[in-house]
């Protein structure tokens, strides 16, 4: 049997980066958690992991760096942004800026799952 | 006809009263023949000698004015035992009894009466007494009407506590996205931790260990969510001052969490230098709260003219001069023009469209309410430093 993908989560709240590595290991899959784009990118390599959840605003500083650094290193990795801003403004532009899906929070398990299968290019696990 | 000679009283454009106060004068004999020294003492043994004496001493005379204050009919009605001019005011009675037997000259005090109308006016009461050797008993009871003055203090207070709250309002409104994010976070885990555990418990083999603990932390983020709104309503809601002693410190992690989330969507970093052993101080935590959360917006708004990258807030709280606290707000934004910097507190200083220009009056006015200082200047590369020094908290 093949290991499961294993998901990378940064998310600056405490709680919020806890709930989604739960999330992602009952349906299966693995998750690291980082609070932050750098530490991330320490422990990235490219093929380590199979999709990014985020919630960095990737139009500030931090989470535009982050890009940069991904776009040179593994360009190919989904990125789903999951973000309290609802504006569809900001939701344009994480998307023209090469982000696999923008969801908003709270975020529902089944929204998030889908989204994260079809970015792993799997079918649905089951719960 | 030539006019009627008016007595002094009559003719003076102020409520008085002539008080014959020899009987009080004969009970304070018959007290000192007893041996009392500390009337204070024996009024409060016998307080219905208080009572005794207002029905005794009596109103000889008054003036026009006083008949209007007491909306009588007519001078005659005033020319009564003095009782009614304590029925709201008995410990003034007392007070005026005790200065009287010391021997004082004068005893004035701010006192409620009843008018014959029955409305209560707020006074300040002037009693001169005779002194031994002049006119016999005559004792002068003068009253100012206080009641306007208070009134339109009252309403100025309520004026002050509108406005305040007001400029609370519009900064909360400034910053619904930041709110809204905050609540959003806590709202978000407690929704995953949840559809996790459900998950879990769909399972044949529950992992009810982990299930346990993912309800733990839906209780903690609900905690934390229960909190932030509490937070909001504090600010958000009218309510009467409280003044406690509180630390600045802790009065600076309450704003800063107001406009963290606004700040990051700027791309402002903050730093934060909170001075150790900071002297305690006394004052309302929410206004000063509203005080760090304006000067903050203010600087957030300051370095919208500079790139993002060279956007920094410095807060710093610090020891002024003996035991009082204070805390300075640095920029690296354009600076205060000049020109402004005489009128930046003076009321409606903007400049930003659309900018109501209240928070930094606001924040003047608060601050001087605490008997504290607030000051603008320019720092000598650029940026703008704003300084609020409390006074020290001599409790």
């Amino acid at each position: 049997m093949p290991s499961p993908p294993l998901i990378a989560i940064v998310e600056d709240d405490a709680a919020m980066r806890q709930a989604l590595a739960d999330l992602i290991e009952v349906v299966g899959f693995e998750a690291r958690a980082f609070d932050s784009g750098e530490s991330f990118l320490a422990s990235h390599a490219p093929g380590r992991f199979g999709c990014l959840i985020t919630d960095l605003n990737l139009l500030g500083e931090s989470g535009l760096q982050l890009r940069r650094r991904l776009q040179a290193l593994e360009p190919s990795l989904p990125v789903i942004i999951i973000s309290a801003q609802a504006n569809p403004g900001a939701r344009a532009l994480a998307l023209r800026c090469g982000a696999f899906a923008y969801l908003t929070k709270p975020v529902s398990d089944q929204v998030l799952l889908q989204h994260l299968n079809r970015a792993l290019g799997q079918a649905t696990p089951q719960a | 006809m030539p006019p009627q000679p008016r007595s002094l009283i009559a003719s003076l454009p102020i409520p008085l009263w002539d008080v014959d106060a020899q009987a009080a004068g004969r009970i304070f004999d018959r007290l000192r023949a007893e041996g009392v020294t500390d009337l204070d003492a024996h009024l409060r043994r016998h307080p219905d000698l208080v009572d005794l004496a207002c029905e005794i001493v009596v109103v000889t005379e008054a003036n026009r004015d006083a008949v209007e204050l007491m909306g009588a009919a007519d001078p005659s009605a005033l020319l009564r035992p003095v009782s009614y001019l304590f029925s709201m005011a008995r410990e003034t009675a007392r007070r005026i009894m005790l200065a009287h037997f010391a021997g004082r000259r004068n005893h004035v005090e701010e006192a409620k009466i009843r008018t014959f109308d029955g409305r209560v006016r707020d006074v300040l009461f002037l009693v001169t007494f005779p002194v031994p050797g002049e006119q016999l008993d005559t004792t002068l009871l003068m009253m100012i009407d206080n009641t306007a003055r208070l009134e339109a203090e009252a309403r100025l207070r309520q004026i002050e506590a509108d406005f305040s709250h007001a400029a609370r309002l519009s900064t909360l409104g400034q910053m619904t996205a930041s709110i809204a994010h905050e609540i959003k976070q806590p709202l978000s885990a407690i929704l995953t931790n949840a559809e996790t555990s459900l998950r879990w418990l769909a399972k044949p083999d529950p992992n009810l260990p982990k299930v346990r603990q993912l309800a733990e932390r839906i209780a903690a983020s609900a905690q934390l969510a229960a909190d932030i709104i509490a937070r909001i309503q504090d600010m958000a809601g009218k309510r009467q001052p409280r003044h406690g002693r509180l630390d600045l410190n802790d009065v600076i992690r309450e704003a800063l969490n107001f406009t963290r989330h606004d700040s990051e969507e700027r791309s402002i970093r903050t730093r934060l230098d909170l001075a150790a052993n900071l002297p305690p101080t006394i004052g309302e935590r929410i206004q000063l709260q509203q005080v760090v959360v304006n000067l903050l917006v203010n600087s957030a708004q300051a370095l919208e003219a500079v790139p993002p990258q060279e956007r920094e807030i410095q807060v710093a709280t610090y020891r002024a001069d003996p035991g009082s606290a204070a805390f300075s707000i640095r920029d690296t934004g354009p600076g205060i023009p000049a020109d402004d910097l005489e009128r930046i507190f003076g009321g409606f200083y903007s400049t930003k469209a659309g900018g109501m220009g209240i928070g930094l009056t606001i924040c003047q006015s608060i601050v001087a309410a605490h008997g504290g200082t607030i000051t603008a200047g320019n720092l000598p590369g650029r940026g703008a430093e704003f300084r609020v020094v409390l006074p020290p908290n001599l409790a």
